[in-house]
């Protein structure tokens, strides 16, 4: 007990001697800065809205394109295949 | 009460959730089989059964938040815990998707007589990768970087952009959804078309359930990230939640290499 309050008076001795900035460590991490975490949360930012823009192309050029009609396969026996009713209800066949 | 506390560890109080999750799941599963063999009273016993799982996740979930933000249990002892469950979690999920995707290299690598010899099989037509398969692939790597953004917001105690990062991870991963809806709507094959439509629609659709589940678990790590729940220093739930988006986007590069690219030539 005794060494610890003699610790803790040493630490706060050390801390007003060097003026460490709190702000600036954290107690829980890797060890990277708070500056560093706010240059990679800038970098990462960027590349969220490049992604954005690439996928906004893409998806205007997918969507303008229409979607695409295929021709009816012959009936093979491996297609289209129905054993048994839905739990809800008849066969139902959805057209498209 | 944490005052009297002489050891860092959470000694949890007994709770009705786990058997009532458990009675939850017996009434799923019971009700599920009863349903999809056309008994009565299955479709009650399953609602029943998925409304108390519900329900037990709701109470269970919001019991774990009180411990940890307004009680402090989750020192950094006990925060150990749900990391190492939560990536043994991920583990299996792993383990789970690798099956279904194993399912389909299995039947493509050497297709049987029946289905033509070929893959994919005759009469079989697929969706062009280059199309909507590869922008479904770019749109959840975009949303990935947008909660490592979100990470690095929390990380530097920038509260409001984290929640603007949380923001443009959902809406990728919503955008993903609808893209996903509208790819198996103009599909020319469905689930009872061969093998082929078997093993594609279950990877994928599977793929799609892990997307919807992370999303909504990034939803939530927004919402508490705008009540103030997550520190720099303990954010543990969003911890988990990153590690899970990530694995559910690295998981897709799996179905669009082997299965639309692959599988389609």
């Amino acid at each position: 007990m005794a060494s610890a309050i003699a610790r803790s008076g040493l630490r706060t001795a050390l801390r007003g001697g060097v003026r460490v900035n709190p702000s600036a460590t954290r107690s829980f991490s890797s060890g990277a800065s708070v500056e560093e975490e706010a240059r990679e949360a800038a970098k990462w930012e960027k590349i969220t809205y490049a992604g954005i823009v690439a996928c906004s192309i893409l998806a205007f050029v997918n969507l303008s394109k229409g979607h695409p009609h295929f021709d009816e396969p012959a009936p093979y026996p491996y297609l289209h295949i129905r054993n048994k009713e839905f739990p809800w209800g008849k066969l139902f066949v959805i057209q498209i | 009460m944490i005052e009297s506390q002489r050891h860092s560890y959470h000694l949890v109080d007994p709770s009705p959730w786990p058997i009532s999750g458990s009675l939850g799941a017996l009434a799923t599963t019971v009700g599920g089989v009863m349903y999809m063999h056309s008994f009565q009273g299955g479709a009650t016993l399953l609602s029943l059964g998925l409304i108390f799982i519900l329900y037990t996740m709701f109470v269970w979930w919001r019991d774990v938040l009180r411990e940890s933000t307004l009680e402090g249990h989750h020192t950094k002892v006990v925060q150990l815990g749900p990391r190492y469950g939560f990536i043994l979690f991920i583990v299996s999920e792993v383990m789970f998707l690798f099956a279904l995707f194993r399912a389909s290299s299995h039947s493509s690598l050497a297709p049987t007589v029946e289905i033509g010899g070929i893959w994919p099989p005759k009469g079989i037509a697929v969706l062009d990768p280059r199309e909507i398969p590869f922008l479904n692939t770019l749109i959840p790597l975009s949303s990935g970087a947008a909660v490592t953004w979100a990470h690095h917001a929390i990380l530097a105690g920038k509260e409001k952009r984290a929640v603007y990062a949380l923001v443009a991870t959902v809406s990728l991963a919503l955008v993903f959804t609808a893209f996903q809806g509208m790819e198996y709507y103009q599909a020319p094959s469905t689930i009872s078309d061969s093998i082929y439509g078997s093993t594609f629609f279950l990877a994928t659709g599977f793929h799609g359930f892990h997307v919807i589940i992370g999303t909504l678990f990034s939803i939530i790590c927004g919402i508490r990230q705008y009540l103030g729940h997550l520190t720099k220093e303990h954010h543990v739930g969003f911890e988990a939640a990153a590690w899970y988006w990530h694995f559910v986007d690295v998981v897709r590069l799996f179905p669009f290499v082997s299965i639309y690219w692959w599988g389609g030539i």
